[in-house]
């Protein structure tokens, strides 16, 4: 059971206020929404929380652990996984191999080991490739496992990041625009896998442009706009707020 | 008969065999994104060092290489730590001033190096035999970081900094790896090359051994492990095949880098083993349909 | 005496900038590190030294070899990095200086075959030896020629990138190649000239240092093309008042480091301060800051 937290986060870019006192809570076994006009500053958000940006004020904590300086592989490495907001996979690698990736925070061979190829460092990679395919076979994709990533279909290139960001097993998942340029029956079908996750503990922060799919599948949203939280609460309530309808309107 | 041979041609399978090394220390950091040019530096660094420790001090050749190789690696570690800051061509530039101050200082310290004129009379203590174990010890190294962790952190952070980083990856951490393994093979093949031709001279670290070691990587591949070594074969073969190609020789490796780069980035031994990849996959697919397997 | 040396020091300045401009043009518009620079410099002392011994006047002899220079980068350009440029930007960056190598390798075989790997000189008195003398300072008539001329190519490259409709040209497609398509700029016609004007600078400098040290050989380019990274690198990537100030800079502290160090440690000087300014201030005297280094905490 984890928490993300993030405690009065500011970040200015010279005399430009990016993110302005910024508090949320991201609870495991919830869908958490973060969601805004563009240019509201999410992309700030989720540059902060990765350790992409040095925050200016404030500090974002994982549970009882401070993650306000710490670089992106440790934030990674603390339990935090995401996907982007424009697909990145390691396009000419297959899809195994990206899938593969993921496993990294768990790999415990040592230097030496890996050097020399000796018997326990095979034996993770065997171990890591069997966990891939298992991976793949649970998505639905064992059959793409040795295409290059970047020649599949576009929402195959989405599940293909999913199982990249699941196979690190993490306790939080940042999930920046996912269903971005899909249509609703494609990302229902996200949003029930989603869903699953939350539902078996994991603490699942969604940025969205999406206000539609937000509200149907988030228990608890906060709404950034201009680089400051101008409402939270359950979507429904959010939703029906003047503000936040001004901003989405006057955006 | 094949004595013959191989009595012949002796001199030329030495020279690929050290160049082979010095393309295997070149790709490795490429493969870790790295764009550093530092290897002949560090090549010169492990010649040098072993060429005096047995020349001047008396030391066993055999030390000398383990000084030699230790100091490459030493000293590419030294400069990972700095070149963490940089990026791209701003690498490439000052590894390439780092080749350079190592060159300026080699012609410049006459009394530790003998200065232009190089260092003389090194004993001929590696031969031809010692040379290929060499690199079949490299290569079972590279492919044993292609097979585990390492080359897996290796590929990642090459092809996706940020994703590297957001999925655990250090990529100061293991562009450093990087550099040392490559330091550690420059320094070693540099104190096979000051054992194996008698003498050594700054000149021959500059700026063609940067580019020929290059140009191995580029030509044969950049990816599999056999690109560098299939690099290094043609174009060492190349001239002596066709003998008006050897006065043009640059001429050829210039217009080769071109057309290669331009029309087969991924050079041409990766190209090739990507062309019966995507034809067995291509087979693959048909069998499956033929199956009625539509999914 | 210390006057004379920052004198001489400006003038193979002002020459290392002339060199310099070209190069950090051409990487400030196109993200691309032409490292045939130094070839294309040959090239232009080689052309300009073939006209005189044809028995043309020197300044006709310059004005060709800056001529052939400029087409010379051209042909580098659509021959060693047009096909490149469809690719993304990592491939460029990491094929654009492979293929330049190449180009250079090439360029200057064909010189070598050319001039039979022999140091050339231009004919006797091309450049009368006339030593002026102001305020106790000795000045040559070449010296005066070469700060005029460096002097002059650098006010017009300026006024051309900065005051005509091409400076706008040059700033859309440096933006991005695409967009300057749908508006109307030929991204093609913006390479020719950036690499034109590169190239012929180039030229320029190479027929001056020709002058100045009277050899010419095929491998002239290379020492240059290795303090060019210096200057650009100083003067910061990109930024071509950067690079007039750093190439000055760099001709004063080459001058003082011969006159006042023991010799032989010129190149260890000059390059250990490439290495540290890259590590300490990777964008330079002028560069924009967040060049070079890698972002992220």
């Amino acid at each position: 059971m984890s928490t993300l937290v993030l405690d009065r986060v500011s970040k200015r870019f010279g005399g430009v206020i990016a993110a302005d006192n910024v508090s949320m809570q991201v609870p495991s076994g919830r869908i958490t929404g973060l969601i805004g006009p563009n240019g509201a500053g999410k992309t700030t958000i989720v540059n902060l929380i990765t350790g992409m940006m040095e925050l200016t004020a404030g500090a974002i904590k994982l549970d009882d652990r401070d993650l306000s300086t710490t670089s992106p592989h440790e934030v990674s490495r603390a339990g935090l996984a995401r996907t982007f907001q424009n697909i990145r996979l390691f396009k000419e690698a297959p899809v195994i191999d990206n899938v593969m990736g993921g496993f990294h925070r768990h790999e415990k061979c040592s230097l030496v080991s890996s050097l020399f190829a000796l018997p326990s460092a095979r034996a993770e990679t065997r171990q890591i490739r069997e966990k891939a395919g298992a991976l793949l076979e649970k998505f639905g994709m064992t059959r793409y496992a040795s295409y290059p990533a970047g020649s599949l279909a576009y929402g195959h290139q989405r599940r293909v990041e999913m199982m990249r960001a699941l196979a690190s097993g993490p306790s939080v998942l940042l999930l920046d625009e996912p269903v971005a340029g899909m249509n609703d029956v494609e990302a229902g079908e996200l949003g029930g896998i989603f869903r699953e996750l939350a539902n078996g503990g994991m603490a699942v922060l969604l940025i969205e442009h999406n206000m539609r799919f937000v509200t149907k599948l988030c228990e608890h949203v906060y709404v950034l706009d201009g680089g400051r939280l101008i409402a939270e609460g359950p979507p429904k309530q959010v939703t029906s707020d003047p503000a936040v309808i001004a901003a989405y309107l006057g955006a | 008969m094949m004595s013959d041979l191989f009595i012949a041609y002796r001199p030329l399978i030495d020279l690929f065999l050290l160049h082979s090394g010095f393309a295997l220390g070149q790709y490795i950091v490429l493969r870790a994104g790295v764009f550093s040019v530092a290897n002949a530096g560090l090549t010169a660094i492990g010649a040098y060092l072993s060429a005096w420790l047995t020349l001047r001090a008396g030391v066993h050749p055999a030390l000398s290489v383990i000084a030699g190789t230790a100091a490459g690696t030493l000293v590419a570690l030294l400069l990972s730590w700095p070149l963490a800051r940089l990026r791209g061509v701003y690498q490439a530039i000052a590894t390439l001033a780092f080749v350079q101050v190592v060159l300026s200082l080699n012609v410049y310290s006459e009394r530790f190096t003998g200065g232009a004129m190089g260092m003389n009379g090194i004993p001929k203590v590696v031969s031809t035999g010692t040379l290929f174990i060499s690199l079949l010890v490299t290569l079972y190294i590279i492919w044993a970081i292609s097979r585990t962790r390492l080359g897996r952190a290796f590929d990642a952070i090459r092809q996706d900094e940020m994703v590297a980083a957001s999925l655990g990856a250090s990529v100061r951490y293991y562009q450093s790896v990087a550099f040392a393994i490559s330091g550690a093979i420059a320094g070693y093949f540099g104190a096979m090359e000051a054992f194996n031709t008698y003498t050594i001279e700054p000149q021959r670290f500059g700026f063609d051994f940067l580019v020929a070691a290059l140009t191995y990587v580029v030509f044969g591949g950049r990816r599999s492990i056999w690109g560098p070594v299939v690099g290094a074969a043609v174009l060492i073969a190349l001239p002596e095949l066709a003998r008006p190609l050897a006065e043009y020789r640059t001429l050829v490796y210039g217009l080769i880098m071109i057309v290669v780069m331009a029309h087969l980035p991924r050079g041409v031994f990766d190209t090739f083993v990507e062309y019966l990849h995507r034809r067995r996959m291509a087979r693959m697919d048909r069998a499956a349909i033929a199956k009625g397997d539509n999914a | 005496m210390i006057l004379q040396q920052i004198l001489n020091g400006l003038i193979v300045g002002g020459v290392y900038a002339l060199f310099a401009i070209g190069f950090t043009l051409v990487f400030g518009i196109h993200q691309i590190l032409n490292l045939a620079h130094g070839a294309v410099f040959m090239t232009g002392a080689f052309v300009a030294l073939y006209s005189v011994q044809a028995g043309w006047p020197l300044w006709l002899g310059f004005l060709l070899a800056m001529l052939a220079s400029g087409l010379l980068s051209v042909l580098i350009e659509v021959g060693a990095f047009r096909k490149l440029r469809k690719s993304g930007f990592a491939e460029l960056e990491f094929g654009a200086i492979i293929t330049s190598i190449g180009a250079s390798l090439a360029i200057m075989t064909i010189a070598q075959k050319i001039s039979n790997t022999q140091i050339m000189r231009f004919p006797f008195e091309t450049m009368p030896v006339v030593i002026y003398e102001f305020f106790g300072l000795r000045v040559s008539a070449l010296q005066l020629v070469m700060a005029a001329c460096a002097a002059v190519l650098v006010v017009i490259l300026t006024w051309y990138l900065y005051r005509t409709a091409f400076g706008r040209q040059v700033r859309a497609v440096a933006g991005n190649e695409r967009a300057a398509t749908l508006v109307g700029v030929n991204p093609n016609f913006v390479f020719f000239q950036t690499f034109f004007m590169s190239g012929a600078l180039a030229g320029a400098a190479g027929v001056l240092v020709g002058l100045a040290f009277n050899s010419i050989h095929f491998v002239m380019g290379e020492p240059y093309l290795l303090r060019g990274f210096v200057v650009v690198i100083l003067g910061g990537l990109g930024s071509i008042p950067g690079a007039l100030l750093a190439g000055l800079v760099l001709g004063m502290i080459q001058t003082m480091t011969v006159a006042f160090l023991p010799s032989g440690l010129t190149d260890t000087i000059i390059f250990s301060l490439l290495f540290i300014i890259l590590l300490i201030r990777p964008h330079g005297l002028l560069g924009k800051p967040e060049a070079g280094a890698m972002r992220g905490r």
